[in-house]
C-alpha cells in the first residue's frame, strides 16, 4: 500500500512538472551588420538587444503549448518566430541582433521592447505594448491598445495607437503620433541633450489629450489636433515662434505671455495668434480641437 | 484540408522564400497531403491575381466600382480562406488609400468659396469607403479576439460620434475650413481603425 501511494505522488509529481515545463531555444547565425530580422510571435514577450557583434542570437523559452520555434533565412535576412495555434501558451524570446540592423516584429499580445539598435524598426502588436530604448534611426510603431514608449532620439518616428497612451521622449527630430483614445506625451529635449528640438512634429487624437513639452528646433512645424482631448503645448520661454492657436467649442488659456485669446471674427471658437519674436523667422506652432480646452505655458 | 500548422511554410513556399532543405521535406509532404496541396494552389492563384491588381491607384470617382466588382465575387468555404483574406486586405489597403489621397490633397487646398459639391464628394467617398470597410470586417470579424471586437466598437462609437459632431458643425457653419480639417482628421482615423481591424482580421 505504502509502495502504491509512493507511486501515485510520483506520478503526480512528473505530471505537474510536465504541466509547468518550458523549453529553451537558444540558436546563434551570422548577420551582416546592417542585416534584417523579421520577428512573428503572437503571445508573450520579445526583448530586441543591439549588440557590437555581426551575428544574431536568440533565446527562446516556450511555455507549453507554446507552439513551436522556428528560424530561416541567410546572413542578410533571417525570419524567425514561434507558431503558436490558437488557444496557445505564451513564449519569450530575446534576440541580439547587430546593432544597425533592421527589425521588424509583428505580435498579437506580446510585448515588445527594443533596446540599443540603431537601424530601422518596424514594430506592430495587436494589443501588446511597445517601448523602445535607444537612438533608431526610424521608427515605425502600431499597436491597438498597448501603450507605446520611445525614449532616447530617433530621426524619423511613426507611432499610431487605438486607445494606448503614447510617451515619446528625447532628442527626436521628426515625430508622428495618432491615437483615437489614448494620450500622447511628447518631452522633446534641445541642445543641452544632443538634440536640435523637433524639427517636424504632427500629433492628433480624437477623444485622448495631447500634451507637447520640450523644444522645437529653429524653423521647426509642429501640429497638434484633437477633436475634444485637451491640447497642452509648453515651450521654454526663449523660443522664437509664431503660435495659430483655435477651438471651436473649447477654451483657450495662455500662461505663456500677455496675449489673450479672442472670439473668432466670423462662426464661433475662440482663436490666438503671436509670434514671439519676428514673424515667420521661428518656429511655427498649431494646435487645434473642436471642443476641448487648449493651453499655452511655459516649460 | 490544410495542416494547420504549414501556413507559414507554404506562403513561403509559393514566395520560392524556402531553404533548399525545407523545400525538398515540404515538396515531400506535399505529396502525401491534398489539403496542403490545395492550399499551394490556392496561393498561387492568389499570387496571380494580386499580380494584377494596379500599382498606383488614383483617387478617381470610379474608384470603388473596380474594388466592388473584386468583392463581389467573394468566394466561400475552406480552402479559399486563403485569398479571401488577402483580397479583403488587398481591397481593404485600396480603399484606404484612396480616401487617404483623396481627404489630405483636399483639405489642404479647401477653400470655402470654391462651393460644396466637391466637398460633397469627398463626404461621398468617405461613407462608401467606411460603408466598404464596414462590410469586409464584417465578414472577417470572427477572426479577431473577441477582446479585439470589444475594443473596436468601444473605439468606433467614440469616433462615430466624433464625426456625428463635426458634421453636425459643418451643417451650421459650411465654410469654415478649421470645421473641413477637424472633420477629415476624424474621417480618416475611422478608416484607418478600420483598415487596420480588417488588415488585423485578414492576416
Amino acid at each position: 500500500m505504502r509502495r502504491m501511494g509512493g507511486c501515485l505522488a510520483f506520478a503526480l509529481a512528473l505530471l505537474a512538472r510536465q504541466a509547468t515545463a518550458q523549453t529553451r531555444t537558444d540558436e546563434r547565425w551570422p548577420l551582416d551588420s546592417g542585416g534584417s530580422v523579421r520577428i512573428m510571435i503572437p503571445l508573450g514577450s520579445v526583448r530586441v538587444l543591439g549588440w557590437d557583434a555581426d551575428s544574431l542570437a536568440v533565446s527562446a523559452r516556450l511555455e507549453r503549448r507554446a507552439g513551436r520555434f522556428f528560424a530561416a533565412g541567410d546572413v542578410h535576412v533571417r525570419k524567425l518566430g514561434v507558431d503558436t495555434a490558437a488557444g496557445g501558451a505564451g513564449a519569450d524570446l530575446e534576440v541580439h541582433v547587430p546593432r544597425g540592423a533592421t527589425v521588424w516584429v509583428k505580435a498579437a499580445t506580446a510585448n515588445i521592447d527594443v533596446e540599443g539598435v540603431d537601424g530601422t524598426l518596424d514594430l506592430s502588436s495587436e494589443g501588446g505594448s511597445i517601448r523602445v530604448l535607444g537612438t533608431p534611426q526610424d521608427v515605425t510603431a502600431e499597436t491597438m491598445n498597448g501603450s507605446v514608449e520611445l525614449a532616447g532620439g530617433t530621426a524619423r518616428a511613426r507611432v499610431k495607437t487605438v486607445s494606448g497612451d503614447i510617451l515619446l521622449r528625447g532628442a527626436s527630430q521628426d515625430l508622428g503620433a495618432t491615437t483615437l483614445s489614448g494620450r500622447i506625451v511628447v518631452r522633446a529635449a534641445g541642445w543641452q541633450r544632443g538634440g536640435t528640438g523637433v524639427q517636424r512634429g504632427k500629433f492628433e487624437s480624437v477623444t485622448g489629450d495631447v500634451r507637447f513639452e520640450g523644444e522645437v528646433g529653429r524653423g521647426g512645424v509642429v501640429e497638434l489636433e484633437s477633436q475634444s482631448g485637451t491640447i497642452e503645448v509648453r515651450v521654454p520661454a526663449s523660443t522664437v515662434a509664431d503660435f495659430d492657436l483655435l477651438t471651436i467649442g473649447g477654451r483657450i488659456t495662455n500662461e505663456r505671455g500677455d496675449a489673450q485669446p479672442k472670439q473668432r471674427a466670423t462662426g464661433t471658437g475662440q482663436e490666438l495668434r503671436f509670434s514671439s519674436g519676428p514673424a515667420g523667422s521661428g518656429a511655427q506652432i498649431t494646435a487645434r480641437s473642436f471642443k476641448g480646452p487648449i493651453l499655452l505655458g511655459p516649460k | 484540408m490544410m495542416c494547420p500548422h504549414m501556413e507559414a511554410k507554404l506562403n513561403e513556399y509559393v514566395d520560392g522564400a524556402l531553404a533548399a532543405p525545407d523545400r525538398a521535406s515540404l515538396e515531400a509532404h506535399l505529396a502525401e497531403c491534398a489539403g496542403c496541396r490545395a492550399a499551394v494552389t490556392e496561393l498561387r492563384s492568389l499570387s496571380a491575381a494580386t499580380a494584377t491588381l494596379p500599382r498606383s491607384i488614383e483617387p478617381a470617382r470610379d474608384l470603388w466600382t473596380g474594388i466592388a466588382g473584386r468583392i463581389g465575387k467573394r468566394e466561400t468555404g475552406y480552402g479559399k480562406r486563403f485569398s479571401r483574406g488577402a483580397l479583403a486586405a488587398a481591397a481593404v489597403l485600396v480603399i484606404a488609400l484612396g480616401v487617404y489621397r483623396l481627404l489630405s490633397p483636399f483639405t489642404a487646398q479647401y477653400r470655402p468659396a470654391e462651393g460644396g459639391v466637391g466637398w460633397a464628394a469627398v463626404q461621398a467617398d468617405v461613407d462608401r469607403a467606411t460603408e466598404e470597410l464596414s462590410r469586409i470586417l464584417a465578414a472577417e470579424r470572427d477572426r479577431l479576439r473577441p477582446e479585439t471586437v470589444a475594443l473596436l466598437e468601444r473605439n468606433l462609437a467614440v469616433i462615430d460620434a466624433a464625426i456625428a459632431e463635426s458634421r453636425a458643425a459643418l451643417a451650421r457653419d459650411p465654410a469654415n475650413a478649421e470645421l473641413h480639417q477637424l472633420f477629415s482628421a476624424a474621417a480618416r482615423q475611422k478608416v484607418e481603425l478600420l483598415r487596420w481591424a480588417a488588415r488585423a482580421a485578414a492576416s
